[in-house]
């Protein structure tokens, strides 16, 4: 984010890494020659087996391309679970000092907890600083925290809204640009049938909220040192967020239901909901469980709070980190930054599935201009290639995400039966408040 | 012949003093026989429950935190656990769901296992098992579902509301919520209990049937003064398991959870609060005091039902 | 004598055709989320979406699914059957075993701590097993069984419930006087349990067999915890994976393979054998049932 200091880190970290990137194998020689591998260019010239824990479909594909540039290193691709439940496998393996990964994927909102405890690899040591300008400003600020590189960016997911076309067009209705036409859109469809909504908010989804904030402006987690927090739900961009959402909760114009269930995917499928705001991912989703109606979607920018404005924010998104506890650091990093930076490596991600990360891939023309059959052939590509390039700079998570969005369902969740998001607001704060004092950060709220 | 079988009679006769004597030491090396028999359980009882649990009560001594690392607190965690809102709120709402579901459950077993056992039923086998299937449901299908049975827009009580032209009341609401877990909990564990009170008639001699046909009783009075008393203990023991099950409740809400996450906190109940401390909040700590003083709870209870209708049996 | 094993005729009477219909709603009642896991497992995904639930949709698809579920990702779901089978096998045989010597170790024999012991068995039922997970994890760690079949089979071996419906059966199945006799036969009390109690305990033996083994059939919290590597898996985790896997992979790289029906269909398969096993073992089981009952 703060442009000039990071060129001179990068510059001075581009040395190793271009070595690395270029795959100066010849190297190997006098590498092996230290018993500990520490010179990434050696370490993958040593035969070596990665545990790499991800639950990324498809990614064994973008490895086995790995291990044919490096014959050397094998890695084993592990879906230990998913989010959360890795989350708590590599906690308790780190823990228990054994049975954890080399390389391991991480989302976004759960690195700072990871990278805080000491628990990841400053990949910075590995030349991964050299990295910065391969990726987009909003990926880059997510794994650069306190001074030091803790993963290296894998996806992202810019949000956009995906709305169903033939009901739009049904009712005469062009896509909202600003949230106020959001809101008239949404009495439209209401009234058009009562059975039919706008879209659905989930109540179970700390990520969805966190987004809408971001984009509204909210900045509601600061962390301002290894200790201190502020917390602050009821900042001017939560509010306004908070506000919008309570009222079309309370006038029955979304619905509050949980996503990805199957009740609620039938409620895509059969116009139901005639929209959806989520990250730049969703194309494959939407594919292969709607198929029948695929074809009527179609993507459009986010609606902005002011006319003409251009924000977006980030949904979802993973990166890619070393764990302290691997052994095998040096390959680990290398594999890791390999398989994020490297043009086939990035190119192989997206086709199995991933919304790139690197602003390479995001300007490259053969990418913006490809039509997406999930989305009847639209060329969904540029609009979310410009979502990424605005995304609202100077989010933060707290260094205790992960818990703090499971107790989101017990407090805004509940708050979304009467539909009154800010009171839920104040009762998360107060959780999050409460649980980081427990563990021993200070913790403001206003 | 004769003489050698009074001999030996004699024997044994002559011998029976000593051999009363050998037999109590023989008792004690049959006592370590007796050990040896329990023995493998012991080592894996040590290994797979009383180790963790020692472990899990030395753990809820101490606190560990995000920053500041370990330290020794002492019974800190178990002061904080009787205090804590939502763990007492947990509790009582499994309190709740004992007194109602409970009874229903094992109501509904017992009229099965004696519908079964009544010898008046076309295909007794069938309903046997049939009744029985869901036991062996893993929780995963379950969730799936049992979000489409609940599902009031294109699930059945959608389907039915729309049938009747009407909306039937969100099963996945916060009104409906415990109630429709307590039906989950029902479909699974009603053959389960039915089987084991089934047994128990099984046990029940012919002649007592024969003897009340005799005496001119009816199908009722049979059930109610042969059958009924014949199957009291194991209605003590379903009771039992079903009170220990009940405060452990877990899958059947963690299931609802991910099909209504505004209604199912992740302290609905004593015991996904501790899983959820431990797993999401990295409280191990706090979550073992709070899992030591949920067993002790539950073996309270469990201890003082079964203690109240022995007695009661006793003098019945 | 009455023992446990005591059958009787089944006494036919009148079949009434009140209570089998009372019985035929509650078969309906407990069938009826089955049917819907049937039919579901006919469907391709876009039937599961827009077709009624309780019947079937475009086309018949069971056995293309069947097809899908064994062949995705290598046959991984023919692995985490096999997986299943032997902690199944292993570890519910295993307890079986176990409780029942345990079980008649306590009922046939006095030696010390003996009522101090079987107390202590029973108060374990009372634990919640989600307590003990991350202690079992950590310990298990430490002795270096974590992601190993061991750290699900050690301790699925325990079986306290087994132990006290042992218990209560040896007392019933296994006279006194006939150990006393096999012992002035000379034999050792290893042989005797072995070639004499045992064939008495199997009633017993064959329902703590089964009870164990739904129990590790659908044993989920632990292989979670303490299995990292899916080629170790059991199904419901398996299972459990790639429901996440089609309710979206949490906002992270976008599903391109179709889960819906893997889930279903693989689901349904993995019912099947239970139910076999049941209705195989079922002239067993029914009279080792009541052993839990006979003690007044």
């Amino acid at each position: 984010m703060s442009p000039a200091p990071s060129r001179r880190r990068r510059l001075a970290a581009l040395v190793p890494a271009a070595a690395l990137l270029l795959g100066l194998t010849a190297c190997g020689s006098d590498g092996s020659a230290s018993p500990a591998v520490t010179d990434p260019a050696a370490a993958l010239d040593t035969p070596t087996t990665l545990t790499f824990w991800t639950w990324a479909p498809n990614i064994d594909k973008t490895v086995a391309l790995f291990e044919q540039k490096y014959p050397k290193i094998k890695v084993e691709v592990v879906n230990a679970g998913q989010s959360a439940t890795e989350y708590t496998k590599m906690q308790t393996a780190i823990k228990a000092g054994s049975g954890g990964p080399d390389v391991a994927q991480v989302e976004y909102f759960a690195l700072p907890e990871f990278a805080l405890s000491k628990r990841l690899v400053d990949l910075k040591q590995y030349g991964a600083a050299g990295l910065e300008s391969k990726f987009t400003p909003s990926a880059w600020s997510q794994v650069a925290l306190n001074g030091g590189v803790w993963a290296v960016p894998q996806d992202t997911g810019p949000m956009a809204m995906f709305y169903n076309k033939k009901v739009f067009d049904e009712l005469g209705l062009q896509p909202p640009t600003t949230w106020a036409e959001f809101e008239e859109a949404a009495v439209k469809i209401k009234a058009s049938d009562p059975n039919r909504f706008i879209t659905s908010i989930d109540p179970g989804d700390a990520g969805g909220l966190d987004s809408f904030v971001w984009q509204a402006g909210g900045r509601p987690f600061q962390q301002k040192d290894a200790t201190n927090v502020a917390v602050d739900l009821q900042d001017p961009g939560s509010k306004k967020v908070a506000d919008l959402w309570s009222s079309l909760l309370q006038r029955k114009l979304v619905d509050a239901a949980p996503g990805w269930t199957n009740e609620w995917w039938q409620s895509m499928d059969s116009g139901r909901y005639a929209m959806w705001l989520i990250g730049a991912w969703a194309p494959g989703n939407i594919a292969s469980t709607i198929p029948n109606t695929a074809k009527d979607w179609r993507v459009a920018p986010m609606p902005q709070w002011s006319k003409g404005d251009k924000v977006s924010a980030e949904n979802g998104g993973s990166a890619v980190a070393v764990p302290t506890s691997s052994k095998h650091q040096a390959a680990a990093a290398a594999f890791a930054i390999w398989l994020n930076s490297d043009p086939e490596a990035v190119r192989s991600l997206n086709e199995n599935g991933l919304f790139p990360a690197t602003t390479g891939l995001l300007t490259d023309p053969g990418f913006l201009d490809e039509p997406l059959e999930a989305l009847g052939g639209q060329q969904a590509n540029r609009i979310f290639a410009d979502s990424s390039a605005t995304v609202g700079t100077g989010w933060q998570y707290l260094p205790y995400q992960v818990y703090a969005n499971s107790v989101f369902k017990d407090t805004v969740g509940q708050s979304a039966n009467s539909g009154d998001l800010n009171a839920g607001l104040s009762a998360w704060q107060k959780r999050i408040a409460d649980y980081g004092n427990q563990q021993g950060f200070k913790v403001t709220t206003p | 012949m004769s003489t050698s079988q009074s001999t030996t009679s004699s024997t044994v006769r002559s011998r029976s003093a000593p051999a009363a004597r050998r037999r109590r030491n023989r008792g004690a090396r049959h006592g370590g026989w007796g050990f040896a028999f329990f023995a493998p359980f012991l080592v894996v009882f040590v290994v797979g429950v009383a180790a963790p649990l020692g472990y899990a009560a030395y753990l809820s001594l101490f606190q560990d935190r995000l920053i500041g690392g370990t330290v020794f607190v002492g019974l800190e965690n178990y002061r904080r656990a009787l205090g804590d809102e939502l763990f007492r709120a947990g509790l009582w709402r499994v309190l709740l769901f004992l007194l109602v579901q409970v009874p229903v459950m094992l109501g509904l077993a017992l009229l099965a296992a004696l519908a079964v056992d009544s010898g008046r039923l076309r295909r007794p086998g069938l309903f046997r098992i049939g009744v029985f299937v869901p036991y062996a449901v893993p929780a995963v299908v379950a969730s799936l579902m049992w979000g489409y049975l609940y599902g009031d827009r294109f699930g059945l009580a959608g389907q039915i509301g729309d049938f009747f032209g009407t909306r039937l009341p969100d099963l996945l609401g916060p009104d409906w919520m415990l109630a429709s877990i307590g039906n989950v909990v029902t479909w699974q564990y009603t053959g389960y209990n039915m089987l084991i009170l089934y047994a128990a008639l099984r046990t029940v001699p012919t002649e007592l049937y024969e003897a009340a046909a005799l005496d001119g009783a009816g199908e009722f009075r049979k059930a109610w003064s042969i059958k009924l008393p014949a199957v009291r203990p194991a209605l003590v023991l379903a009771t039992v398991f079903s009170i220990i099950g009940t405060f452990q409740l877990f899958n059947e809400p963690n299931v609802m959870q991910s099909l209504a996450p505004n209604v199912v906190s992740t302290s609905y109940t004593p015991n996904m609060y501790a899983y959820n401390l431990a797993f999401n909040g990295q409280q191990f700590n706090y979550s073992a005091a709070v899992a030591v003083v949920l067993g002790g709870v539950t073996a309270v209870i469990a201890y003082a039902v079964q203690l109240r209708s022995m007695r009661k049996g006793q003098g019945a | 004598m009455r023992t446990p094993t005591t059958r009787r005729r089944p006494r036919r009477g009148r079949a009434s055709n009140a209570l089998t219909l009372a019985m035929a709603l509650m078969l309906g009642y407990a069938l009826l989320p089955l049917v819907w896991l049937f039919m579901a497992a006919t469907k391709d995904t876009a039937s599961l979406m827009d077709s009624f639930g309780l019947w079937f949709g475009h086309g018949f698809h069971l056995f293309g699914n069947i097809g899908d579920v064994l062949s995705y990702d290598d046959g991984i779901y023919l692995r985490w059957f096999g997986n299943t089978l032997l902690y199944a096998v292993v570890g519910a045989g295993g307890a079986a075993f176990i409780a029942t010597a345990a079980g008649y170790g306590l009922a046939k024999y006095r030696f010390r701590g003996r009522t101090a012991l079987a107390a202590t068995v029973l108060g374990a039922i009372a634990i919640p097993g989600t307590a003990l997970a991350v202690p079992t994890y950590l310990l298990f760690s430490k002795a270096g069984i974590v992601d190993t079949p061991w750290a699900v089979l050690l301790p699925s071996l325990v079986s306290p419930f087994g132990v006290y419906l042992m218990r209560v059966y040896a007392a019933e199945a296994v006279p006194d006087s006939m150990l006393e006799a096999a012992r002035i036969d000379g034999a050792g009390e290893l042989r005797t349990f072995f070639t004499v109690s045992l064939r008495l305990l199997a009633p017993g033996f064959v329902t703590v067999l089964l009870f164990a083994l739904v129990a590790t059939w659908n044993n989920y919290f632990l292989p979670l915890i303490v299995l990292s590597d899916p080629k170790w898996f059991p199904l419901t985790v398996g299972l459990n994976q790639w429901n996440s896997l089609a309710t979206g992979a949490a906002g992270s790289g976008a599903t391109t393979t179709d889960f819906y029906p893997l889930v279903v269909t693989g689901s349904l398969l993995a019912i099947v054998p239970l139910v076999v096993a049941f209705l195989f073992l079922q002239r067993y089981w029914q009279s080792g049932l009541s052993a839990g009952s006979v003690k007044e």
